[in-house]
């Protein structure tokens, strides 16, 4: 009963302060969360070991993956600073931080392999053979360590629209000394730019 | 009992999803003034626009990472900016490889 009583009240408050999914999730909320996706995962998936070890050419493979599939929500740097991981409800994690970081390998791949549910997290790959997610564990683990350089290289690889490819190309044409477009100097653009 | 009751609990918290779209301005123009915080940009329109920037602010220049002591009175440039009202941030400083002094 008392248990009931104090589910009950948690709940109020969640549904009274969080009506959609401005609000951020509270400490509990993630720590629910967390452990529920612990719970879910076979110990074995939790101590699989990744096949692929790192290599400039492994890494720079997995990045540009990264970019084309992931970033949209991610960032390329892994932040989750975008304008769909600042408002998907849960929040995207900041993937450099320690409660990404701390997982095993394992464990990244299972998340990657096959989601989240109730989350924003899809599940990617083949699901019988899906060696893209072990190197994108690699390419995770490597988060930390972004040079500028590796970040400009993605945004080459980030989805872009027709309209968004016409804009960078007369944006760059104008850096060159071309003439100014023909759109108005300040406008508003329909998809955030991918950091 | 408990671990039904955390799933329940979970399941109600996670189960709402939303997207939010947002928006960059585009600035376009000619640089007027540069401080340490911000770019004064003179546009097409002959409107000068001030643009605040800090570390968070990417630069780039023919497509390779630049700093803020890039940016010099003359350059062209074009900034992606986050508005709030009248006021603008930078995201991205692009700058180009011509200054006004080529292109009167």
């Amino acid at each position: 009963m008392l248990v009931l009583a104090v589910l009950g009240v948690f709940l109020s408050r969640l549904l009274t302060n969080y009506p959609g999914a401005r609000g951020a999730p509270s400490s509990t909320e993630v720590a629910l969360a967390r452990k529920l996706r612990s719970w879910s995962m076979p110990r074995s998936a939790r101590s699989a070991k990744n096949p692929f070890s790192p290599s400039a050419a492994l890494l720079q493979e997995s990045a540009r993956h990264f970019a084309d599939h992931c970033a949209s929500c991610h960032g390329n740097d892994g932040s989750g600073a975008t304008e769909m991981g600042r408002n998907l409800f849960p929040r995207v994690p900041d993937m450099r931080s320690d409660a990404t970081q701390r997982l095993s390998d394992g464990e990244l791949y299972y998340v990657i392999h096959n989601g989240v549910r109730w989350t924003g997290m899809p599940a990617w790959g083949d699901p019988e053979n899906d060696m893209d997610s072990w190197k994108l564990v690699l390419f995770i683990r490597h988060l930390p360590h972004m040079t500028p350089q590796e970040l400009h290289d993605m945004e080459r690889y980030n989805p872009k629209s027709v309209a968004d490819q016409e804009e960078e190309k007369e944006e760059e044409e104008f850096l060159n000394g071309g003439p100014a477009p023909a759109a108005p100097s300040t406008h508003k653009f329909p998809s955030e730019k991918r950091k | 009992m408990k671990k039904t009751a955390l799933i329940l609990s979970t399941t109600i918290l996670l189960s709402a999803l939303a997207f939010a779209h947002g928006n960059l301005a585009h600035i376009l123009g000619t640089v007027v003034a540069v401080t340490d915080h911000s770019v004064s940009v003179k546009t097409a329109d002959g409107t000068v626009k001030e643009v605040a920037f800090d570390t968070e602010t990417h630069f780039l220049k023919s497509g390779s990472p630049a700093t803020a002591r890039d940016v010099v009175v003359g350059s062209r440039v074009v900034i992606h900016a986050h508005q709030n009202g009248e006021k603008f941030h930078a995201a991205e400083i692009k700058i180009g490889t011509t200054t006004a002094a080529q292109h009167p």
